[in-house]
């Protein structure tokens, strides 16, 4: 029985707290609780309750209710008596007649109850000097967006300008105007004829140009421009969805204005098969075959180990990689460089190189970075000549060496003796 | 093991020095030097002396420290009065080089009697030698061409008076006038003739010092020297072809063997014989025929046999002479040379044609 008890208190504190935090509430909450003159009323958003009519003698009163001008309920109650009625997203209102106070402008003391509602949508709760008609309302405001482009088909390169025009169609201000306006892929900025207005307001009917500004088609397909968009809120404050505009679609064609560098970089070698310490040159032949010259042409020749940069024409080292540049190789042109390894060990090697270079495609404002790489044919390297040589133990060397330096000592000493 | 100690001395001298050392490499070649060592029986000590620096430079055979440079200009231009003078100066310091050399069996110095620094040296040297030492000291005198002119001639009369008042042991005689009889130009004449004698020393070097069949020792030499009137030559033939020994023996007595010429049979006191080849090619017989024929004519003759398997026969023959009719030729045309350079002198003196040519611009002078 006594854990049963345990378990119903700790359930009904946990209703209590998940009922206090929601959002939303399910509980009665008043709003008012004081008296209203007749002729004056309480507006609950735009919703007004007018207390029209104050009968001292009978102890009752009249109440109209308004939406904005529009009569929704009228009612006659006593004291002690209440009406309700239903406000915007499901709340309910509950008016109680407490009592009728009489004066020179008799008056009505009652109780305003605000049931299922959330109060973060409540934003005017306050009496109203001269009921309705003194009232104001809260409207909606609605912005239409119109993207619109100069022209709908154009080539890789072109410029097409983009017009935004909004609109305010809604039935109040909008405030708090702030208009987004996306990067559009496949184009780039070209110019800006009308830049973002910032943070701003519109009357009903008013109507902007926050942007103008023009496009460059960077490649060909069928593309849609991003909307823009924009937030706002009414004169109230209340906040309403981003409105968005249209998606123009735009058809770009090839460009006959495109152009590119295209170099073939061709790594050849006198000889594929060498002795160990025989040199062996390799030629580079560089041709431009694209319709820009390139710049900054560079090629790293990557000597494996086991193999030794003897120098070459045209290449020099830098941080001890062979290279090969050129600030500008031009259209058609071509060039041979030549360059000598020698190798010092025995194997089988390939030669790499890495090719690098930028051009002006003539569209986009950026050079356009281009890099390749290339292995050369296997390079065998067999035993030199003389190799056997080095293969001998080291007596083999010392001892000659002995002697032919004991025979220049003693050739020396032979002549020092009969030098006179 | 004979200490023997060869002194050079002059240009002469020197280059002898310098044909015995190069002999004695056993090889042709000017780099054997280099490769070879010298093959000397005995302990042969060599020292080259001269005022002339080019002519010690020449030497290619003899080691530096062997070589002895008398500061004096570049030689004594054949006088021998300086030479003496400058041999006076310099006394110690050669003795001191000869001292340095160690003590010695016996002595051979070489000289030319013609020339300056030779003609003058050696006499003064083997007066000093012979004072302070007891070994024998045998000069090597090489006699001039006898057209090389009046100075060399009595250069060579006067030097070789002087050697015989030195107390020298013996004077072995070569001459250039009889060896010009080898051909050839100056230069191989003269390379020719110091090979020749150098060829001979060492022959006679290595016989006293070698195991032989039949003895000649230093004993003998010296004997032989002190025969005759202490004059001597040396004949020497190296077969070149297999004859017999008899006829070695006769063709190293004959003129064309000698280094002086001589008649052996009448002129030699006192001869030493050494005969070297293949046992069998020494024929004994032969042998003491051509030495009986020799001693019937100069009394004494020593003989030494050294035995060397597959060489040819080479004989050696030392003479000691009685008397030379050559040396007394060479004389007459010395007194005659001492004459005529006396009368020149004279001559020179009593005219003074050039001071009367001078004596024309008495009192004048240059005008520009």
């Amino acid at each position: 029985m006594a854990i049963i008890k345990r378990f119903l208190i700790i359930f009904l504190c946990v209703v209590s707290f998940s009922l206090a935090f929601a959002g939303t509430v399910s509980a009665a909450s008043v709003l008012y609780n004081d008296t209203i003159e007749m002729g004056n009323g309480y507006q609950i958003n735009n919703y007004v309750i007018d207390v029209t009519d104050v009968f001292v003698d009978a102890n009752s009163v009249s109440f109209y209710v308004y939406h904005r001008d529009k009569e929704v309920k009228d009612i006659l109650i006593s004291r002690g008596d209440s009406f309700e009625f239903d406000i915007d997203d499901g709340g309910k209102v509950k008016v109680i007649l407490n009592s009728v106070v009489g004066s020179v402008i008799p008056r009505a003391s009652v109780s305003i109850v605000l049931t299922d509602y959330d109060f973060r949508d409540l934003h005017k709760n306050e009496l109203v000097q001269g009921g309705h008609r003194s009232a104001t309302f809260a409207g909606t405001p609605e912005l239409k967006i119109i993207k619109s482009v100069d022209e709908e088909s154009i080539n890789v390169g072109d410029i097409v300008r983009v017009r935004v025009t909004v609109e305010n169609v809604g039935d109040d201000r909008a405030t708090e105007v702030l208009f987004n306006e996306p990067q559009q892929p496949r184009f780039i900025l070209y110019d800006t004829l009308v830049s973002d207005p910032g943070k701003t307001t519109m009357d009903i009917g008013e109507s902007k140009t926050p942007f103008v500004y023009e496009l460059k088609a960077t490649d060909e397909g069928t593309f849609e421009l991003a909307p823009t968009t924009a937030t706002f809120t009414n004169d109230a404050g209340q906040r309403f969805p981003q409105a968005a505009s249209n998606s123009p679609t735009i058809i770009v064609g090839p460009s006959e204005s495109l152009v590119s560098a295209d170099l073939e970089f061709i790594t050849t070698f006198d000889k594929h098969t060498v002795s160990r310490n025989e040199r062996i040159t390799g030629t580079m032949l560089i041709k431009n075959e694209g319709t820009a010259p390139a710049t900054g042409v560079t090629v790293n020749i990557i000597v494996p180990d086991g193999m030794r940069f003897e120098g070459g024409s045209g290449v020099e080292q830098i941080s001890g990689v062979p290279t090969i540049y050129q600030e500008t190789f031009g259209i058609q042109q071509q060039r041979e460089f030549s360059f000598v390894l020698r190798p010092t060990e025995v194997g089988t090697y390939t030669v790499s190189t890495q090719h690098s270079y930028s051009f002006d495609n003539g569209v986009d404002q950026d050079l356009q970075q281009v890099s390749s790489d290339d292995v050369s044919r296997n390079i065998r390297v067999t035993e030199g000549k003389y190799d056997y040589l080095f293969e001998q133990p080291l007596y083999v060397y010392l001892i000659p060496l002995l002697i032919i330096g004991a025979v220049i000592g003693w050739i020396y000493y032979r002549h020092k003796q009969y030098k006179f | 093991m004979l200490n023997i100690l060869i002194v050079g001395n002059g240009q002469c001298g020197n280059r002898i020095l310098d044909a015995i050392n190069k002999e004695a490499f056993g090889k042709k070649s000017r780099f054997a030097k280099f490769y070879s060592q010298q093959k000397y029986k005995s302990n042969v000590q060599t020292i080259a002396i001269n005022t002339a620096v080019n002519d010690l430079r020449e030497m290619k055979f003899t080691k530096a420290k062997d070589r002895v440079h008398i500061p004096h200009l570049h030689g004594v231009g054949a006088n021998r009065n300086v030479g003496k003078h400058v041999f006076e100066d310099n006394k110690t310091h050669i003795m001191r080089k000869i001292e340095e050399r160690g003590d010695f069996d016996v002595c051979f110095v070489i000289t030319s009697a013609s020339g300056g620094t030779g003609s003058s040296f050696t006499p003064m040297i083997i007066q000093e030698l012979k004072e302070k030492y007891d070994f024998p000291v045998y000069a090597l005198v090489v006699l001039p061409f006898r057209e090389e002119g009046t100075l060399y001639l009595q250069n060579a009369a006067f030097c070789l008076r002087d050697m015989r008042e030195s107390g020298v042991d013996g004077i072995i005689l070569a001459d250039n006038q009889f060896l010009k009889q080898m051909g050839g130009n100056v230069e191989s004449a003269y390379n020719g003739i110091n090979d020749m004698i150098a060829r001979r020393l060492l022959f006679l070097l290595d016989a006293l010092d070698s195991e032989m069949m039949m003895v000649t020792d230093l004993g003998d030499f010296k004997t032989v020297m002190s025969g005759g009137a202490g004059i001597a030559t040396i004949g020497f033939y190296e077969a070149e072809t297999d004859i017999p020994v008899r006829t070695a023996i006769q063709k190293a007595l004959s003129p064309s063997g000698l280094l002086f010429s001589s008649n052996v049979h009448e002129e030699a006191s006192r001869a030493m014989i050494i005969i070297r080849g293949d046992r069998e090619r020494l024929s004994i017989d032969e042998i003491s025929t051509e030495v009986e024929n020799l001693s019937s004519a100069v009394g004494h003759v020593f003989k030494g046999i050294i035995v060397r398997n597959g060489e040819l026969p080479q004989v050696l023959a030392v003479l000691t002479l009685e008397s030379a009719s050559e040396l007394e030729t060479l004389y007459s045309i010395a007194v005659d040379a001492i004459k005529h350079e006396r009368e020149k002198k004279e001559r020179v003196a009593s005219e003074k044609e050039v001071d009367r040519a001078f004596s024309k611009i008495d009192g004048m002078d240059p005008s520009y």
